[in-house]
């Protein structure tokens, strides 16, 4: 029989130590990883594919959601916090359970019980959802994580100046850095403050601040420049979304 | 009302005019009612005189004394120079009605009652003054008495909203966990969590009522928390604290420090992932105490440091409770957070 593979995500080495007394009792899983970190998170999810994650939402720079929107979704989770606020978000990204802290032994093995029923089920993941769609509502995003192999990036919004639609992918401008994060650019758009960011073009969103001027360059055609020199077009919804803005 | 007051005081003097004997009652009443009213004025024109002139309760000898002087002085001149006045204008009327109206003669039987008159307008004059200064003293302290209740309900408020602020339940939530881990492996360790954790929250309660605390508690509470949370944390959380044993009397308002030593751990050593040291300072500083609480932040995370509720609450409670005297000041750079308070060292 195969094991069912875990990984222990939380910065607090007590409630890791906790989580894995009360694996325990339950020989078909088996602890493949114990993480204190995100980024720890994202690299064991890379080189050991575990099943399932036991993980922690409130972590140092890189918090649970992230490391759910970096890894994908071919792997179950059990959310594990102090928080309850973040409950009706880990149902949307389809979640296995949500403890609070503390929990009981009982309460533990209904979660495992759980995950083990929905891994063995046909389809253990529905399809994927972005963790970033599933945002609360008025809750703009504040950075964006970004994996660039085994590295993971976290990039401040505040720091890009403009992204661009490249095929499946979009590309992150930010300080003469580009990085790319397979989505798209209408869930970008979806989650980014629409005070701060304008989608000028089909391929283009523009951080305001980056803005230098606009410039006619033919009849109901304009170009953007910012201030770090880069132009970009502006089709004509764009331009008329941009002077609602300014 | 201040009119009608004067009508049985003109009613008098007609009277004591007319037991002269040689003022017939008629004529007397139309003398006395005008003059009444004109002194009416002159009598309510005192509540400036006794504002500039205001009574002072006793202070050191010499200053009393000239105090008094100078009272007394400037009322009786007053008193003295209306009545004066106004029984010159006395004078006039009844020149005017004997050679106008007819009641001739008038003017020389009403000298004859000046004596009697200017002892009347000296001694209504005083009675103002009196009842003038029995005026201010009653609003003085009713103004005094809904300021301090106005105080009184804004440090109230404040004290609630701190405390409020004060424990995080996700710090419970998280110390239970805690808790929870440590009962099976390490059952000393996990009692003395329970203790701590005990510890922690009697202070919170006990002294969260009070309107000051020395500061040598005040510190033992912040130092119970932090080692809380070093359970939690382990060996991200480091502790350096050095309290000056001459400012441990100092009076200060509890739980001032508790805002800002949560806000150390939880946008601070618990959002970094190496961890750090929290430090805990607290010296003498001229007549006040200076307490200053440094730990080190993720600079990428800008948006979450000190995002502001607490520091505001710290900062809101000092201005309320020391009206200046004492200030916050936050500065943050090269990774480093830091909140310097400085208050008066009130002792009991």
């Amino acid at each position: 029989m195969t094991k069912i593979r875990v990984a222990i995500v939380d910065d607090e080495q007590l409630a890791r130590k906790l989580l894995r007394e009360y694996l325990t009792e339950f020989e078909d899983f088996e602890i493949v990883a114990e993480c204190a970190n995100g980024f720890e998170a994202v690299k064991a999810v890379a080189d050991l594919k575990p099943d399932l994650l036991l993980l922690d939402i409130q972590m140092p720079r890189l918090d649970g959601f992230e490391v759910l929107e970096l890894v994908g979704r071919e792997v179950g989770v059990i959310f594990v916090t102090a928080y309850d606020k973040y409950a009706l978000r880990a149902f949307e990204v389809h979640a296995v359970d949500y403890l609070l802290k503390p929990f009981t032994l009982e309460r533990f093995r209904e979660a495992v019980n759980r995950a083990r029923s929905r891994l063995d089920s046909k389809d253990p993941f529905p399809p994927a959802e972005l963790a970033a769609a599933a945002r609360t509502p008025g809750l703009h995003l504040e950075r964006v994580a970004i994996r660039d192999g085994a590295n993971v990036h976290v990039l401040p919004v505040s720091k890009i100046d403009y992204i661009e639609a490249q095929d499946d992918y979009v590309c992150f401008h930010s300080e003469g850095k580009r990085l790319l994060k397979q989505q798209t650019l209408a869930e970008v758009e979806r989650a980014l403050d629409p005070s701060q960011f304008v989608r000028v073009h089909r391929s283009y969103i523009l951080n305001i601040d980056r803005l230098a001027k606009l410039e006619l360059y033919a009849k109901d055609s304009h170009a953007a420049i910012l201030r770090n020199g880069s132009r970009l077009p502006v089709s004509r919804s764009g331009y008329a979304r941009l002077n609602a803005l300014l | 009302m201040y009119l009608q007051a004067w009508l049985p005081i003109a009613a008098l003097l007609t009277q004591v005019l007319a037991r002269g004997g040689t003022i017939g009652w008629s004529e007397a009443a139309a003398i006395v009612f005008p003059m009444c009213l004109l002194y009416a004025f002159i009598c309510q024109a005192s509540w400036y005189l006794c504002n500039a002139v205001p009574l002072r309760i006793a202070g050191p000898g010499s200053r009393f004394e000239a105090d008094t002087v100078r009272l007394v002085g400037s009322h009786a001149t007053a008193a003295v120079g209306s009545a004066g006045v106004w029984v010159g204008v006395g004078w006039i009327w009844a020149l005017i009605l004997s050679s106008a109206v007819g009641l001739t003669g008038i003017d020389a039987r009403y000298v004859t009652q000046i004596p009697i008159l200017f002892i009347s307008g000296v001694l209504l004059f005083l009675i103002a003054v009196a009842l003038n200064y029995l005026l201010i003293t009653f609003q003085t302290s009713q103004r005094a008495q809904s300021k301090a209740l106005e105080l009184q309900v804004l440090a109230r408020e404040a004290e609630l909203k701190a405390l409020r602020a004060q424990i995080d339940p996700h710090f419970l939530f998280n110390s239970l966990n805690s808790i929870n881990a440590l009962v099976m492996t390490d059952r000393e360790a996990a009692r003395q969590m329970c203790v701590l954790l005990a510890d922690f929250l009697r202070g919170s309660l006990k002294f969260g009522s009070a309107e000051r605390i020395p500061l040598a508690e005040e510190m033992r509470l912040a130092e119970c928390y932090l080692d809380i949370e070093r359970v939690r944390l382990g060996s991200r959380l480091k502790i350096q604290r050095d309290i000056d044993p001459e400012c441990e009397a100092c009076l200060v308002p509890p739980l001032i420090t508790q805002p800002l030593v949560e806000n150390a751990i939880t946008h601070g050593v618990a959002a970094m992932i190496e961890g750090g040291v929290v430090s805990l300072h607290a010296t003498r500083n001229g007549a006040g105490v200076k307490i200053v609480i440094e730990n080190p932040f993720e600079e990428e995370n800008k948006v979450e440091t000190g995002s502001g509720l607490g520091l505001k609450n710290v900062r809101m409670r000092l201005a309320n409770l020391y009206d200046g005297d004492a200030r916050m000041d936050v500065n943050q750079n090269a990774g480093l957070f830091r909140v310097e308070l400085q208050m008066p060292c009130d002792r009991v």
